[in-house]
């Protein structure tokens, strides 16, 4: 199991409150996004895509703490942008930490290493370092050579002092499901907690629109990599989410379960899309027009996603909120998930060259036109 | 979604093997005309989704540089604003669209030329020129 008994019955505990007070609608993991700045420059992303003037401003400590407290989530992401350039990164942390608030730190890990000293080692805390795949994978996806190697020295540092660690990777069309597995066998014998995955998602302020997996892909591609599991494999995630990437199960997205906040507000209607800001979560609630968003609105900007943002949420209420889905999330949690008809999909898959990264395909069926 | 739009059945979203993105259109430069009210609401929805700075003109005359985050459509221009930051100014703004007389995008845009193409070509030619630890670089904050 990758995530720690306290997390869990933290999360248990917040989920069935919430069940039992009849609150229908409140996030799980808050997505908070201090500044935009970043270290890197990977093509095609669409988080980083502003003018200077607003790379250059970033949420103040308070207005974090205000955020976190508003929402009252008990988990808090921190991506961005690269966390680590936020000059007051440690100070958010620290207050995040002090307020129990269970933190991934997402970060390209560039600055990680020399950074590790201003940190304390906690339960609350884990470092999600950004790898997109093997050295060569995860260098040309981060569109620089040698990143993959100065990440991992991060990790080993890190776990050296007894943080915990996760990878986070995310996967376009393209990927090469064998190199995907060989890359959880490198970053398990690193000694990280668990692995974080997602199939990639069209924001769209990316400049690139035409290397977004569609369903029927994402789960063809997710029953090849989690399909005949090694023991060593653990994954910091929801194994009914995991199953859903499978195509195991049905989920609709739960929008408001991982909200994001950042330095225009709370962003409507998820971490993805950029339809407007409230200024108050209890504002995001109200004003959000949420059956205009996922799969069965039929919004076609919602179409591709399978997203962790949306239905990680959805997995972990199942999870926690039924007795079904707590069997189901156990029974998940040890399966390795035996599939012959998987493995037949690893043995077609070509090796992992950069060509398919590139190609770009026409969908074979047109959306309908039709009026709401 | 109040207007007519795409929209898929569960069955296409299901058998979906690419997904089609948003198409971003090339707006560096544009100066939309805005003749009628609906012409302003859409122009500013495309300032919403662009990828740099546009410049306002007021009716009042003042020139306002911003970099638009937030449209608020109300029942009509007198009750539907758009918010921004300016590049002097720390705190979040708000004008009317009533306001408006003119909008022009005049900054630049911040995605064109970052695609994933461009990182493929620039990476195989600097490979074959014999360069070692290629990679690209955030632009400066100037």
């Amino acid at each position: 199991m990758a995530i720690p008994i306290s997390q869990m019955g933290t999360v248990a505990g917040y989920v069935l409150k919430k069940r039992f007070t009849g609150v229908k609608q409140y996030p799980l993991v808050l997505m908070l996004e201090p500044l935009f700045r970043c270290s890197l420059a990977c093509a095609g992303c669409g988080k980083v895509q502003y003018p200077p003037h607003i790379l250059k401003k970033q949420l103040t400590p308070e207005e974090c703490f205000a955020a976190v407290e508003e929402c009252g989530a008990p988990m808090v992401s921190i991506p961005g942008g690269e966390p680590l350039l936020h000059p007051q990164i440690v100070e958010i942390v620290n207050g995040l930490v002090a307020r129990k608030k269970y933190i991934y730190l997402c970060t390209n890990a560039l600055e990680l290493k020399k950074r590790l000293p201003e940190f304390t080692p906690s339960k609350y805390l884990t470092f999600s370092v950004h790898l997109d795949g093997q050295r060569e994978h995860h260098d040309f996806s981060v569109c620089r050579e040698g990143t993959y190697d100065i990440a991992v020295e991060g990790i080993q540092e890190a776990v050296r002092r007894g943080f915990r660690v996760t990878t986070n990777a995310t996967f376009f069309d393209g990927t090469d499901p064998n190199s995907v597995r060989a890359f959880f066998d490198e970053v398990m014998s690193m000694g990280v907690e668990g692995v974080v995955l997602s199939p990639g998602y069209s924001y769209e302020k990316a400049p690139d629109q035409n290397r977004f997996l569609g369903r029927a892909r994402v789960r063809r591609l997710f029953r090849a990599i989690l399909s005949n599991r090694k023991p060593e494999w653990k994954f910091n995630m929801s194994p009914l989410f995991l199953e859903f990437l499978m195509g195991k199960r049905n989920y609709e997205c739960t929008p408001w379960g991982m909200p994001a906040y950042n330095i225009f507000g709370w962003q409507k209607p998820c971490y993805l899309l950029q339809e407007g800001y409230a200024s108050s979560y209890k504002e995001l609630l109200e004003t959000t027009k949420w059956e205009d968003y996922g799969v069965a609105s039929g919004n076609p900007k919602c179409a591709n996603c399978m997203v962790s943002c949306g239905y990680e949420t959805t997995a972990v209420i199942d999870g926690f909120g039924s007795m079904k889905g707590f069997v189901a999330m156990v029974r998940g949690t040890f399966s390795k998930y035996r599939d012959l008809s998987a493995l037949k999909l690893l043995n077609e898959a070509l090796p992992g060259t950069h060509a398919p990264l590139i190609r770009i395909e026409q969908t074979e069926r047109a959306p309908e036109e039709t009026t709401v | 979604m109040t207007a007519e739009v795409q929209k898929y059945t569960l069955e296409q979203v299901e058998a979906l093997e690419l997904a089609p993105g948003t198409e971003h259109e090339n707006l560096e430069g544009w100066v939309p005309a805005l003749a009628t009210a609906e012409d302003l609401r859409q122009a500013l929805e495309k300032a919403l989704d662009y990828r740099g700075d546009v410049t306002l003109t007021l009716k009042s005359g003042e020139r306002i540089e911003a970099y638009i985050f937030d449209c608020h459509n109300g029942s009509g221009l007198a009750d539907s604003w758009v918010q921004y930051f300016t590049p002097s100014a720390p705190e979040k703004r708000k004008v009317g669209y009533a306001e408006i007389a003119r909008l022009e995008f005049t900054g630049k845009d911040r995605a064109a030329g970052k695609h994933w193409e461009d990182w493929v070509k620039k990476y195989n030619e600097r490979k074959a020129a014999g360069e070692k630890n290629i990679g690209l670089a955030p632009e400066a904050l100037e």
